[in-house]
């Protein structure tokens, strides 16, 4: 009986783990869509963003962390994308990484063009931010940073255009 | 470990040098600025920005140049210095000067004379790509090849301005403008006749049947119905109706209606009725 219940546990463990790992890199957002302008943000369209962005922000928390593009899966566009593509280059050319964890976001829309076209949100957003050299950790924060975001649509998905932090809004 | 600290810092020994970070206040981006470290000695400056890592070898209590290329995009850098320990400071940098406006102007070919169906939104950019998230004055002008139309002076608002204008009465290309200071962006709006307004029909017989055309078809503000609009004839002879479809072409619509007896034609484009006309039979 006791050699049953030991592997159990251990699995049992090792689950708990994985899953806590993974709550741990599952950003929480939340999306505030009451104060956009001048168009109304429809339920589907709220959906949509709220995947999109929150995937956007996993994929990148996993690139800085690996420093590849490759997890990226087309959700960043123009300069945010160029500005991401360069992180990771100058990361992995100096031997850095940085690790993004316990990521929550409050996000409000603020400006929904008329046709549809584009969306600007604004996002508090707060995480545990550590950068790494090698595996030495050389600074780690509990930040609270506030991002202008642009996204537009695309074929099936909304991308992330701009990601820019401000000091405040 | 603990033990050996314990005695070094009885012995007034320090393990860890604290190391102060000056980092600069009001950076902006492509302007290169400084970084000031106390202490003395070797060390390695690490700087983590929206686009860029780095990591060189500094001395302690000299400044740290950092180049215009080195923070060329706006926002939150985190700037650290490790020797025995390390510091880190955080700095904003902002976006700098007007370079770029992307301006999105909707529809791409709009109807004449209907409110509010030509819009524009336009956000600044700096020259390498950044939101100027300060406020700034887009002048929106709408101009024809003949005259000014229209303008609209607006202020951006978190990095955006926008406007929503009313379509002019004639067809044609209309140039739609934003400007920022030497900035300027340009789109054409091809403007197109609404839908028509009156349909007037004219029907002769021949030996073939019946030839049926419309008088040039125009909208109420006298523009010319864009070609391939269709116009619906229908041919009622007693209870047998036939309808048939026709573009318009060069302004007017025409079919041929094969009917021997006498009959009664109509004509319809989208929500618009001809006149009917009577005629008779060979």
């Amino acid at each position: 009986m006791m050699r049953i219940r030991i592997p159990m546990i251990c699995v049992t463990l090792a689950l708990a783990a994985g899953y806590l790992k993974a709550a741990d890199a599952s950003p929480q957002v939340t999306l505030n869509v009451t104060k956009a302008a001048p168009r109304t943000v429809e339920p589907l369209t709220q959906r949509a963003l709220l995947r999109d962005y929150k995937f956007a922000w996993t994929n990148l928390a996993q690139a800085l962390e690996s420093n590849s593009m490759e997890s990226l899966n087309g959700l960043f566009a123009g300069n945010a994308n160029t500005a991401l593509k360069d992180k990771v280059g100058t990361q992995r050319q100096s031997g850095l990484s940085s690790r993004y964890s316990n990521q929550s976001h409050k996000v409000d829309a603020i400006f929904y063009a008329p046709e549809g076209d584009v969306i600007e949100l604004h996002d508090t957003a707060e995480y545990d931010y550590q950068v790494l050299d090698g595996s030495k950790s050389i600074h780690s924060e509990h930040a609270i940073v506030h991002y202008v975001v642009l996204m537009t649509p695309g074929a099936d998905r909304w991308v992330v255009r701009q990601l820019q932090a401000v000091q405040h809004f | 470990m603990g033990l050996l600290a314990a005695l070094l810092s009885l012995a007034g020994v320090s393990l860890a040098q604290d190391i102060e970070v000056r980092v600069p206040s009001g950076a902006v981006a492509g302007q290169a600025a400084s970084i000031s470290t106390t202490g003395s000695g070797s060390a390695t400056f690490y700087l983590e920005g929206p686009s860029i890592a780095l990591k060189r070898d500094v001395q302690l209590g000299q400044e740290i140049q950092l180049s215009a290329r080195q923070i060329e995009g706006a926002g939150r850098y985190v700037a650290t210095i490790c020797a025995s320990s390390c510091s880190s400071s955080v700095f904003f940098v902002a976006a700098g000067k007007p370079s770029s406006l992307t301006f999105l102007v909707h529809p791409s070919r709009a109807p004449v004379g209907q409110a509010d169906t030509i819009s524009g939104v336009a956000f600044p950019f700096d020259e390498f790509g950044n939101l100027i998230f300060t406020p700034e004055t887009v002048q929106f002008q709408i101009s024809s090849k003949d005259s000014n139309l229209a303008s609209h002076s607006v202020q951006t608002q978190n990095g955006v301005a926008w406007f929503r204008s009313s379509s002019g009465k004639s067809a044609g290309a209309v140039q739609i403008a934003a400007s920022l200071n030497d900035v300027q962006a340009r789109r054409v709006v091809q403007q197109v006749a609404s839908d028509p307004c009156r349909l007037q029909i004219k029907a002769q017989r021949t030996p073939k049947g019946v030839e049926v055309q419309t008088d040039p078809v125009r909208d109420c503000a006298g523009n010319p119905v864009p070609d391939g609009t269709i116009v619906t004839f229908t041919a009622k002879n007693g209870d047998e109706i036939s309808t048939v479809d026709a573009p318009i072409k060069q302004d007017v619509a025409r079919a041929r209606i094969a009917a021997k007896g006498p009959i009664v034609i109509s004509a319809a484009s989208g929500v618009v009725m001809g006149n009917e006309i009577r005629v008779g039979g060979q």
